[in-house]
């Protein structure tokens, strides 16, 4: 019998929920994606021409934004910066798991500072996002209510998680510290010990929770779709190899 | 005439593109007139809207996301970023919030998301989702018609969303529910009635060329003739029916006729395919599309040509060079030697490299000429062996044939070429406003081209492009003359 308090108990249940629901929402939405088929070729011209130019023209969405940086270059710079200090935030926690260990390495606090650091820009880069929302006319007309609420609680991640490190004591931010890796590799090896009961961490991870149950709603989806998009996956061969899918004929073009 | 001219929207040429106040509803008041019976019911459709008609447009709605894998992920994956908002020329020059691409396209994701998400469903307000009410579907008939399908947003879109994937399925719902427009249905129907969208019979046609070849007599003194469906020819030419009829598309063709006979190779065009555009694009249906890209199979079948050439058509172009393949089958009983088809530029442009024909650019010294990239030529096809061979191939050409050439200024064009203003099915008189404000932004371009390097010709490989820039230029204050086919200036440099 698991030994849990009820707080416990609750959060336990609530990682496990959110959990399930965005891997089978991501899975789901991927298998649809992948079988939906595409009745003609689309790629939106000047296309590379073999299949590794078009891996390429992904690449260069995925990783540099190039028609955002096109489009719009204030948005490319807070877009981008967002997305590399969420990225990063992301893997430091997870590299937390093999850099915790005491005695502390030495460049523990250069480790914090990072992700200091990237909270920092992760909440300037939203900040900027969601005033440029409700400044331009342009962008404020096309927002709806979703678009403010994942800013919003994105923001609200970013906070809370720099609120550790700045709103409570040094031995108060140990404790939970000593606490977390235990915490995740008992969710992890499905052993569940108790949560680390700091009310800021329990902020923290229950925003975390949401947003991770939220995700498959939502359209943070654009991080599968994108690699669904047909103007930019397509080749551009329609001559050389006949392009043809028999269950999407006479259909919308 | 006059009268007319004085009730239009003509935007001042400054040469400059500003971004506009945006006010919704701005150009809600131009609406397309809706298809008829005949027409509706020749393409496929119900003759007209009944009773009942959101279950069957919710159900036609899901046959799409099931079946278009860019509908169904264009729906989800918008973040509403804003980097569209200012990109499409219907905005520029409307400032209507639902000609910005993603309002455009927020008008098929607000119905999206109420019958097919569970965030819509549930939470109708976060998700800003909406029932399909009469109230939409009037938008959708307005909006889903000021939008040329031009793909120029989809250039600066970080996921490629491309609001003509978004167009066409809205209009093929529409169709499907029995509100057709009336432009191109009654031209779908022309084709398959004549085989052309001018609804022209082939007696009258070739009567049409004959005096055309006697035109030719009287200028150059040559007998240079346009052979009509004649079998055993080397190439069938599938040319847009504008290219018969219209100026100064006529131009072009008699261009076309003098390469031929230069080269002394052999060609035809034909009364049954008589139209290289093929507007079952434009409206989005998968069926129609074919079946008007079916002639021009069925036709170089029967007259046994080696080659198909396509004339300077844009739209025509990206059917034949994107669709044709996937939809009637490879052109394998063609010469394998050839891309089939080819494009005229690109022929012609081969045989001037080959030495087959010879230009006198002088001959073109009385204009200093600017190119248009039309935009389904630009974003959605390609010519010769190499990519940007679409943009590289016409400019190389144009040189060819003339001393004076200046790129439009960037941001204007190849990739990122303003469309017309009268592309994907919107030529039309009754949206007139809406075409003089979607043709604006290049418009400006031209005119700071003008200003700047005194340009005073505008060359194009669109049939459209040409009747919209030729309706332009008087309204804006300019001569129409100042505007033809790359093969009108083949057509004057060339060395008999």
């Amino acid at each position: 019998m698991l030994d849990l308090n009820f707080v416990s108990g609750i959060y336990v249940f609530l990682t496990y929920l959110a959990g399930a629901i965005f891997i089978i929402g991501v899975v789901l939405r991927i298998i649809i994606y992948a079988k939906t088929p595409m009745p003609v070729k689309i790629p939106l011209t000047p296309a590379p021409l073999t299949p590794m130019g078009a891996a390429g023209r992904v690449a260069s969405e995925v990783l540099l934004f190039r028609s955002l940086y096109r489009a719009n270059k204030p948005t490319w710079v807070a877009g981008y910066i967002f997305h590399i200090s969420f990225l990063l935030l992301i893997l430091l926690h997870f590299a937390r798991h093999f850099v915790y260990h005491h005695p502390l390495p030495s460049w523990y606090q250069l480790f914090v500072s990072i992700g200091i650091v990237c909270g920092i820009f992760m909440f300037l880069s939203l900040f900027y996002l969601l005033f440029r929302r409700m400044i331009v006319d342009r962008v404020r007309i096309i927002s709806i209510l979703s678009d403010y609420l994942i800013l919003i609680i994105l923001m609200m991640i970013a906070v809370t998680g720099l609120s550790l490190n700045f709103f409570i004591s040094a031995p108060a931010l140990t404790k939970i510290d000593n606490k977390l890796d235990p915490f995740v590799t008992g969710i992890a090896v499905f052993h569940p010990i108790n949560i680390p009961g700091n009310p800021y961490f329990i902020v923290h991870y229950s925003l975390i929770l949401l947003l991770v149950a939220y995700i498959p709603f939502s359209k943070v989806m654009h991080f599968v779709g994108v690699f669904f998009s047909p103007t930019r996956y397509m080749t551009d061969n329609p001559q050389e190899e006949r392009y043809y899918k028999p269950d999407a004929e006479d259909l919308s073009l | 005439m006059a009268k007319a001219k004085a009730s239009y929207k003509v935007p001042v040429l400054t040469g400059e593109i500003k971004v506009p106040k945006v006010v919704p509803g701005a150009s809600a008041y131009e609406k397309m007139y809706q298809g008829e019976k005949d027409d509706m019911a020749a393409l496929g459709f119900p003759a007209s809207l009944e009773e009942g008609w959101e279950i069957k447009a919710v159900g036609i709605f899901k046959q799409l996301l099931t079946h278009n894998k860019a509908l169904r992920d264009y729906m989800d994956i918008c973040v509403r970023c804003g980097a569209c908002t200012d990109k499409c020329q219907f905005f520029l020059g409307t400032g209507d919030s639902n000609n910005m691409p993603v309002g455009r396209a927020e008008l098929m994701r607000r119905v999206y998301r109420y019958y097919f998400t569970p965030a819509g469903s549930l939470f109708k307000g976060l998700a800003d989702a909406e029932p399909f009410s009469m109230e939409m579907l009037k938008k959708w008939f307005t909006y889903y018609y000021q939008c040329s399908e031009c793909r120029r947003c989809s250039y600066y879109c970080p996921y490629g969303i491309d609001t003509a994937v978004i167009t066409m399925a809205a209009r093929e719902i529409m169709n499907g529910i029995g509100l057709g427009q009336k432009y191109s249905t009654v031209i779908i129907h022309k084709v398959f009635n004549t085989g052309n969208n001018i609804g022209i019979p082939s007696a009258a046609l070739r009567n049409t060329l004959d005096e055309l070849e006697e035109e030719i007599k009287d200028a150059t003194g040559k007998d240079i003739k346009i052979p009509m469906d004649a079998e055993g020819a080397e190439v069938l030419l599938i040319v847009p029916s504008a290219d018969f009829f219209a100026m100064p598309h006529m131009e072009s063709l008699i261009g076309y006729a003098k390469v031929f006979y230069k080269a002394g190779i052999s060609f035809t065009v034909s009364s049954y395919a008589s139209e290289a555009a093929n507007f079952g694009m434009f409206i989005g249906s998968y069926r129609n599309t074919q079946e008007v890209n079916k002639r021009i199979w069925d036709e170089a079948k029967r007259l046994k040509v080696k080659r198909v050439i396509a004339g300077e058509c844009g739209h025509a172009w990206r059917a034949m060079y994107s669709y044709s393949n996937t939809m009637n089958g490879p052109f394998d009983f063609l010469d394998s030697k050839y891309r089939q088809p080819t494009h005229i530029c690109d022929f012609t442009l081969g045989l001037v490299k080959d030495g087959a024909i010879k230009m006198d650019p002088s001959a073109n010294d009385d204009k200093i000429i600017t190119y248009h990239d039309s935009c389904n030529v630009a974003r959605g096809s390609r010519m010769g062996m190499m990519p940007e061979g679409q943009f590289i191939i016409p400019r190389e050409l144009i040189k060819a044939c003339a001393n004076n050439f200046h790129e439009l200024r960037n941001g204007t064009n190849k990739a990122e070429t303003y469309c017309c203003g009268g592309g994907g099915g919107i030529l039309t008189d009754e949206v007139m406003n809406v075409r003089i404000a979607g043709s604006m932004p290049k418009m400006q371009a031209i005119r700071e081209a003008m200003d700047n390097k005194g340009v005073n010709f505008l060359a194009l490989i669109c049939a459209i492009c040409k009747t919209q820039f030729t309706k332009m230029y008087p309204l804006y204050g300019l001569d129409a003359e100042m505007v033809g086919g790359i093969h009108q200036l083949v057509s004057s440099a060339i060395i008999l």
